[in-house]
């Protein structure tokens, strides 16, 4: 039963070598090798594609409703629902409708796929706002503490464990009901200002762990022996902060905005749900305040919203972990 | 890290003909010691006190490290001057201020008319491409997170030396003059070996093609057989580049290799600083023939005669309180009452030749009286002696032409 020669498949050896020694050496930054790995990554691809088709959603809301035929507070209770206050066309108790993919809401007969469109709007707007500004509060205080050793680092770090120490949602809890005060005769203003109210609790209160991360980690950083080369060399101290110490933060800043973002998703939505975040702009936290009772009747309308923030946060995570991994030269796939 | 990865790096460092055998041949003899040529750093009295603070809330100074108190020497041009002594001595601290990694306490460093001491840090920018440093831990001297390109070109793009274009060039050109192949512009420190990324630390302190390089233990970190690449290599861009090297090292061996100077330093201070013959054969301090009868001799382990090994009791003292007069008298075998009141001048007892000790003699020549007294006014106990004026000693930190004999006890000239 041998093989004869024939039979055998020419060894295709001829084409491999070579190919490689060719290649040009250029400079390739380390921006350019990380993403170069992170392409190589499966599960970094398919989770950036669920972030990046969020965030398209986010950015094209009104053109996607518009795409569906539906809009956003356009139900009306007495021609929309029944007797029962549930809606007279699509689930829970007719069959699937075009004109209302995911249905409409029980007692107003608002459409609940616009009302998600413009929710993930507002979910992925106030996350990204809160984790930026409070991702680059947190590393300038954080760098400044570690290298200013002394008086100001001590002063530095007392402001960082005070506001630790200060209950988020207690103040969030406080914060509501004066600014519904304040704005109550203004509805168009109260609806921002209730957006603004609530992005800046999320930073005023986000920052203090990364700026904490930061100091600790220059710290041990900046008595290595290629800070002191790069200060021989007379590298100025802001090049010393952001191009010796920070690319070796880059670890625990991803890990930090990787955390951040569905922190923030999740903070905003269980704020709304709580009814001390946001009211008059449509929310994914409002949406399942409003769906819980229905569950047992109606799960699609809880069901929406939940998939949403369950999506996008999975998605974030996973993201984070594969762009930390990407970044750190000392890992091996 | 794979094995196919290491393959051409290996091979790459192998192509470097190093060893110690072929390195001997290519460069002769080491270079020979000239105390008339042109001194490129001149350290005088230098200090650096570092302060011990209380614990608490407010803290307040309770007293101070003398990690290097009163150093002099010269470095000379395209020479190299090692220093040894045991752990905190205050060798790499010394390194460290004319680096300007520290700020000095006290002392001059005069390098090109400039006193490195005084110069303020944005005055010292423009220094810093005549003074490098060769750091000891290879594997935390290169940062890793930039690849060696932009560890070698970030000198040559802080002073702008090059052009933006031609930086990657002239890394590469670099990277080819210690031994390692120029492909590996876009490599990773953690990809090397700790010979390469010594290597790779040597590449860059020549960006700026200084004048003076500080090595601080440049090879203790690496292989014995890595060591000697590594100080060969050292050794032909010192020639190539003509730098001189401040060698800072406490492998004896290694140092007797490198440098034609060498000074012994114990507790912050220079005990015995002279040329190589001077030092290794004719050391007249106890603490530097107690550290060379610790230093293996492979020639004697040949012949299989056994030298006597001085064995030093105790510990180093604390440098917050260092003992009065001499410093080494708490572990010195010849120590009397003269060596806790006065402290020993570092007397220039040879043509290149200085020692600082009340008992300067070969081992075993110890001479019945202290060798001091004349010059420092005192008698034999150390006390003031009335009827003797104490001689005003040089305090040049080079060599002069006029020394103390220690036979005839007089000043004679060379």
């Amino acid at each position: 039963m041998a093989l004869t020669p024939l039979e055998m498949a020419a060894p295709d050896v001829t084409q491999l070598p070579d190919q490689e020694k060719e290649a040009e050496i250029a400079g390739r930054s380390p921006l350019q090798i990380a993403l170069a790995r992170l392409r190589s990554d499966k599960i970094a691809m398919v989770c950036s594609a669920i972030v990046l088709i969020f965030v398209l959603i986010a950015i094209f809301a009104p053109l996607i409703a518009k795409l569906f035929g539906v809009e956003v507070r356009a139900g009306d209770p007495s021609s929309d629902t029944d007797i029962f206050n549930f809606p007279v066309i699509g689930p829970p108790d007719h069959g699937f409708t075009w004109k209302a993919p995911l249905g409409l809401a029980p007692n107003t007969g608002d459409d609940n796929l616009a009302e998600w469109l413009y929710g993930a709007r507002t979910s992925l707007g106030i996350a990204t706002v809160s984790t930026a500004v409070s991702t680059l509060i947190g590393i300038t205080i954080g760098l400044v503490a570690g290298f200013s050793r002394g008086w100001l680092d001590r002063v530095i770090s007392f402001i960082i464990d005070t506001f630790l120490a200060l209950p988020l949602l207690l103040i969030a809890l406080a914060l509501a009901p004066i600014i519904t005060l304040r704005f109550a005769d203004q509805p168009t203003t109260l609806k921002y200002a209730q957006v603004i109210a609530l992005t800046s609790v999320l930073i005023f209160f986000g920052w203090m762990q990364l700026a904490r991360l930061i100091r600790g980690e220059v710290l041990s950083l900046r008595e290595r022996e290629f800070v002191q080369a790069a200060r021989v060399m007379g590298v100025p101290t802001r090049l010393i902060l952001f191009k010796e110490l920070l690319p070796n933060m880059m670890a625990p800043i991803i890990v930090s905005i990787s955390l951040g973002l569905p922190f923030f998703v999740t903070a905003e939505a269980g704020f709304s749900y709580l009814g001390i975040g946001i009211v008059g702009v449509p929310s994914w936290g409002q949406t399942v305040n409003k769906a819980v009772e229905y569950f047992d009747t109606y799960p699609l309308y809880l069901y929406a919203p939940v998939v949403g923030i369950f999506l996008l946060v999975v998605a974030l995570n996973l993201l984070g972990d594969a762009i930390r991994d990407a970044f750190d030269p000392k890992t091996r796939r | 890290m794979t094995e196919s990865e290491v393959a051409p790096a290996s091979s790459a460092a192998g192509q470097a003909p190093e060893s110690y055998e072929s390195a001997e041949h290519q460069s002769a003899a080491p270079p020979r010691f000239d105390r008339h040529a042109e001194a490129i750093l001149s350290v005088t009295d230098l200090k650096k006190y570092f302060p011990v603070k209380s614990s608490g809330l407010v803290r307040r100074t309770i007293g101070h490290v003398q990690a290097v108190d009163g150093v002099s020497f010269e470095v000379r041009k395209g020479s190299a001057l090692g220093l040894v002594g045991e752990s905190g001595c205050g060798k790499s601290t010394t390194g460290r201020l004319i680096t300007r990694l520290y700020d000095p306490t006290a002392g001059s460093m005069m390098f090109q008319g400039k006193d490195l001491a005084t110069l303020s840090h944005k005055a010292m920018t423009p220094m810093r491409k005549e003074v490098q440093m060769i750091f000891q831990d290879p594997y935390s001297s290169l940062n890793p997170r930039h690849t060696v390109g932009t560890i070698v070109g970030t000198p040559l793009r802080v002073h702008n030396v090059v052009p933006d274009k031609q930086v990657l060039g002239r890394v590469r050109e670099l990277l080819e003059v210690v031994g390692l192949n120029p492909e590996h512009y876009n490599r990773y420190p953690n990809e090397f070996s700790g010979g390469q990324r010594q290597r790779i630390g040597i590449a860059r302190a020549l960006a700026l093609q200084p004048k003076l390089l500080v090595a601080d233990e440049p090879v203790s970190a690496l292989d014995v057989s890595i060591q000697a690449q590594v100080v060969n290599l050292l050794r032909d861009v010192q020639q190539e580049f003509n730098i001189a090297f401040l060698f800072i090292a406490h492998d004896l061996a290694v140092v007797r290799h490198f440098c034609p100077e060498i000074a012994v330093m114990y507790l912050g201070k220079i005990v015995e600083i002279g040329d190589r013959e001077s030092v290794y054969d004719h050391a007249h301090h106890p603490y530097t023939q107690a550290l060379l009868s610790a230093s293996p001799d492979v020639k004697q382990a040949a012949i299989g005669g056994r030298r006597e090994r001085i064995r030093l009791e105790g510990d180093v003292p604390s440098p917050i309180n260092p003992p009065s007069g001499c410093r080494f008298r708490t572990r010195c075998w010849l120590a009397q009452d003269i060596c806790a009141k006065q402290e020993p001048p570092l007397l220039q007892i040879g043509k290149s030749h200085k020692v600082a000790c009340h008992f300067a003699s070969e081992l075993n020549q110890t001479p019945p009286r202290p060798v001091t007294t004349g010059l420092l006014g005192v008698d034999d106990q150390g006390n003031h002696d009335a009827g003797s004026t104490p001689t005003t000693l040089s305090t040049n930190p080079g060599y002069d032409d006029e020394w103390y004999d220690l036979k005839s006890k007089s000043f004679v000239k060379a």
